[in-house]
């Protein structure tokens, strides 16, 4: 049998390809009013023509700390995966073209796990979606998202393939190992025997050496 | 980016100062010349004005972006979907290259290495489509924070 509370709201962020839809109520003890949502209690993200995604609150939270700072990289071109693999959820580069792919695990025994490849387009409407539901002020949710932060220089560097990074100290220590290997090569001057000083073989109009202060 | 917006929005140079306006920017970009000049802070264009950009300034030209962003999200939508008709896509992409290159010929300087790289018909190529996925992904409010990090990251 299932109660319909009168209390249990229910907001929707719709783009495109997907629809986020969360359920929950307001914390009445917090004093927030009927119209705002401090306790989730379900959440499903829907995809066009591609499974359902449901959860609770740890997976929507898994959800927005894997796929916004995912987005964030992506904005300074940098293309790594966020989230764990093991975890509920991991998105990443696709390794089969330039798509991204979402890795979601189920908390059910038995569920396999599940992997979707995203366009830029449907990344981007994942990421508007999360967006409108953090900037919306009826949601009270205590979500630990963090915050756009500047990339340094040292994650920055990643940005380079590896193949341009090591190319330049690679191709250093090659030439200083040809060169010295062709000095190995080289026969070692032969002694010379002694001559006689070439003052006594000198020209009289040479300049006389001056010497030094 | 805002030269990627005006290549996607024929009416772009227009609609940016309209935006300014709505967005409460008004006084301090009463109008395309002073918007103009904030623009030409840009190292990257023919004709770029010395002295840094004012915070207040940066801050307003970042929070238009992000508005003409959200308003031509399904434009630049459609540019980056695999699921539309290939032969659309395509058309649509050499439309805006066209456009883009135009613009970039008109008011960027040539001998700056990363705008020969963006007029490269085909190295530019990853380039161009990574502004138009960087123009999604700071598109709306929510986007701002993004594109504000971005801008201060080490290497910027």
């Amino acid at each position: 049998m299932v109660f319909a509370s009168p209390m249990k709201k229910a907001l929707v962020y719709d783009q495109q390809s997907c629809q986020l839809r969360v359920e929950g109520l307001p914390d009445l003890s917090a004093g927030q009013g009927g119209e705002e949502l401090g306790i989730l209690t379900g959440w499903t993200l829907r995809w066009a023509g591609r499974p359902e995604l449901e959860g609770q609150r740890s997976h929507l939270e898994a959800l927005i700390t894997a796929v916004q700072p995912y987005a964030r990289h992506l904005v300074s071109g940098l293309r790594r995966g966020f989230g764990e693999e093991s975890g509920p959820i991991w998105i990443g580069p696709s390794p089969a073209g330039p798509g991204h792919t979402l890795h979601l695990v189920s908390g059910q025994t038995g569920n396999p796990s599940l992997e979707l490849e995203l366009d830029d387009a449907e990344l981007a409407d994942l990421v508007r979606v999360l967006d409108q539901l953090l900037l919306d002020t009826r949601i009270k949710l205590p979500l630990a998202v963090p915050s756009p932060r500047p990339l340094r220089a040292g994650e920055l560097i990643r940005r380079i393939p590896i193949q341009r990074r090591l190319a330049a100290p690679v191709g250093g220590v090659a030439a200083l190992a040809l060169a010295t290997a062709l000095a190995v090569l080289l026969p070692p001057p032969s002694r010379q025997p002694s001559r006689p000083p070439a003052a006594a073989v000198a020209t009289p109009s040479a300049p006389p050496i001056q010497g030094q202060p | 980016m805002l030269l990627c917006l005006e290549a996607l929005d024929l009416n772009g140079g227009e609609a940016l100062v309209w935006l300014s306006e709505s967005l409460g920017f008004g006084s301090r970009f009463p109008n395309r010349v002073e918007l103009w000049k904030r623009r030409c802070h840009n190292p990257m264009r023919r004709a770029c004005r010395r002295g840094d950009l004012e915070i207040d300034d940066a801050e307003a030209l970042m929070r238009i972006l992000c508005g003409m962003a959200d308003r031509l999200y399904p434009m630049v939508r459609s540019l980056l979907s695999a699921s539309e008709p290939a032969e659309l896509t395509a058309q649509r992409w050499s439309l805006f290259e066209g456009r883009f290159t135009e613009l970039l010929n008109e008011r960027m300087n040539p001998r700056r290495s990363s705008v020969q790289k963006l007029l490269d018909p085909v190295e530019g190529a990853g380039e161009r489509r990574y502004l138009v996925q960087s123009l999604a992904l700071v598109a709306g409010v929510g986007g701002y924070e993004r594109l504000r990090a971005s801008l201060l990251d080490a290497a910027s």
